[in-house]
């Protein structure tokens, strides 16, 4: 009796379960510590960020002629680096996760409704998309920032309307599409409310190129907040962001370039781990968009 | 074409008006104005006083007529703070950015392009690794800290060029090299991805299949094709010459019109900051204009298209 095939033999080719590469792990991974960093900022931060070390001012970091009682070193207030990075950390990310969450929503919401009323409404939206591509966002959030003073949670919002358009015509565009093919035909014939087929149904099939789109926004956004508190009208002191960190250690540059040089890195790292994210994601998942 | 033309005028014209309607109502919503410029414990009378001479004591509807016969008219307000027109605060400033931006520009395009059409032709050679590494880093590197480094090394550390102010032509190369790398590194990965996607097109493989020497599909079929989607990002990049130096004029001490706005915002002179915004959103819709024209040209689908839809 001949012996029956190895198995292997007869298996189909094997799949190419291809890892992330190196570059894109280490981005999760660079994302997951900055994670980690702002969700246990206060166990993890030696000092408070606005304690003062008077008797230590300027000090520069460890391996620079520095010493543990500050691995970062300090500020001219003898601040600990350090615990000023962890904080500022916590603040530029949850600003930005904020930020990227309402830009999608809004941007979502407002392309659904283009979509699903057409006519007027559809025109009124687009004229708002002309009006958002028509000014550089920084400009426009100066304006804001000017008129309207300076807050967090303006700042927030504010950030969040970035790459609201962006969104918007993307939800339009493919609930448009899925208006034409069968299932939410199928969904609207058995009765069921706009809610529903857009919330349960267009949603979830659109769903990974927008969550493309938002690993896309949000290091601009990183980015556009640390340029805002970089200029001194983002994050306002005492409190500190990353950008606001840079802000202030820019006095201090040639006598003291640790303080500017532990968040500048920080932030290109953090966008460089989205970005690279980003595009890794957006060419497993969709690679329609660019 | 004549269609086209006039929809695309129309719309540039709705979204200055747009832009001129938003920035009257966060200018009301934002507060009393003269409450703001004369501070809370100014005497009452002097406030009236301010709201008369500004218009402030009228129905919001007839401000807002007002105001749009005003900016019609060319009358964008005197700067609240030293009293001048803030079109001409504004307007002294512009040769100095344009200074930065201009230069700048031709960096972007010069370098830019180039690579990314040279990387795209020579896919995954370690010359298209190095440009998409350089314009990742382009990506992620915000102007502030790029601009910082290279005052550390060149103005710091080696003491080559001057870190800050407007002195000389030297002064300029810091920004201007700022500026440029950046928008070079957007610009090479923007034609990178433009170009790949039209050499993947069939009418590339038909040209060279049928013979066409491949320096020719090159120049004749991929980059006409692929300077569509380019044109927009250098578009983009002219409109934004006025007030695309905000953050690196800030860096290096560069009196133009991003500094002006910083200070203004800082201030809270409305009237300078309204007449920036107007300005810098009446550029970039010119250059969309000039955009949306030029594709007219490079795309004959579209023209039709247009004629089609209107």
């Amino acid at each position: 009796m001949p012996e029956a095939p190895h198995p292997v033999a007869i298996a189909p080719p094997r799949r190419r379960v291809a890892g992330p590469p190196p570059l894109v792990v280490f981005g999760i991974v660079w994302l997951a510590l900055m994670l980690l960093v702002a969700i246990l900022a206060d166990v993890l931060s030696p000092y408070a960020y606005t304690a003062l070390d008077l008797r230590n001012r300027l000090s520069p970091p460890v391996g620079f002629g520095g010493t543990w009682l500050h691995p970062l070193g300090t500020d001219e207030l003898g601040r600990d680096v350090l615990s000023r990075l962890i904080y500022s950390i916590r603040t530029s990310l949850l600003i930005a996760f904020g930020a990227t969450i309402i830009g999608a929503v809004v941007g979502t919401a407002l392309g659904f409704l283009a979509a699903h009323f057409r006519g007027l409404v559809e025109q009124a939206v687009l004229a708002l998309v002309d009006f958002s591509a028509s000014l550089p966002f920084l400009i426009l959030a100066l304006a804001v920032l000017a008129f309207f003073g300076n807050s967090t949670v303006l700042l927030v919002c504010l950030l969040g309307l970035h790459a609201w358009e962006r969104y918007a015509r993307i939800a339009r565009g493919l609930a448009l599409a899925a208006g034409m093919q069968g299932y939410a035909a199928a969904v609207r014939g058995l009765g069921a409310s706009p809610w529903r087929i857009y919330g349960r149904h267009v949603l979830p099939n659109i769903a990974s190129t927008l969550i493309v789109s938002m690993t896309l926004a949000f290091p601009e956004i990183i980015l556009l907040e640390s340029g805002l508190s970089f200029l001194g009208l983002g994050v306002q002191p005492p409190n500190t962001s990353l950008g606001s960190m840079v802000g202030y250690g820019r006095e201090y540059l040639t006598r003291a370039p640790w303080i500017l040089l532990a968040p500048a890195i920080t932030i290109v790292l953090t966008t460089l781990s989205v970005s690279l994210i980003g595009d890794w994601l957006r060419d497993r998942l969709d690679p329609t968009l660019r | 074409m004549l269609r086209y033309l006039a929809t695309r005028l129309l719309r540039a014209a709705l979204t200055i008006a747009m832009v001129v309607t938003f920035a009257f109502v966060v200018l009301r919503l934002s507060g009393d104005p003269a409450q703001i410029i004369m501070g809370a414990d100014a005497p009452p009378e002097a406030v009236d006083a301010f709201r008369a001479a500004w218009g402030l004591d009228q129905p919001v509807w007839m401000q807002y007529f007002h105001y749009f016969g005003a900016i019609l008219s060319g009358d964008l307000g005197r700067s609240m703070r030293d009293g001048r027109d803030a079109i001409v605060l504004v307007a002294e400033r512009i040769p100095a950015t344009l200074a930065l931006t201009i230069p700048a520009l031709a960096i972007k395009i010069g370098l830019g392009i180039p690579a990314g059409i040279y990387a795209a032709l020579h896919r995954n050679s370690w010359v298209d690794r190095l440009v998409m590494v350089v314009a990742v880093a382009g990506f992620t590197v915000p102007s502030f800290v790029l601009g910082l480094i290279l005052v550390l090394v060149f103005a710091v550390q080696l003491g080559w060029l001057p870190s800050g102010g407007q002195e000389s032509w030297r002064h300029a190369i810091l920004p201007v090299i700022t500026l440029g790398l950046g928008g070079a590194a957007v610009l090479a990965r923007f034609t990178r991805s433009a170009m790949l996607e039209v050499l993947g097109q069939p009418y590339i493989r038909t040209a060279s299949a049928k013979g066409v020497p491949w320096r020719a599909v090159v120049t004749r079929h991929a980059l006409p094709n692929a300077a569509i989607p380019t044109v927009t990002i250098i578009g983009f990049m002219v409109g934004s010459l006025i007030a695309g130096a905000v953050v690196v004029e800030s860096v290096f001490s560069w009196p133009g019109v991003g500094r002006l706005l910083v200070v203004a915002v800082g201030n809270r002179d409305l009237a300078v900051v309204q007449c920036i915004l107007l300005l810098v959103a009446a550029t970039m819709v010119m250059a969309n204009l000039v955009v949306d024209l030029l594709y007219g040209l490079l795309d004959p689908r579209l023209r039709a298209g247009a004629r089609k839809a209107a």
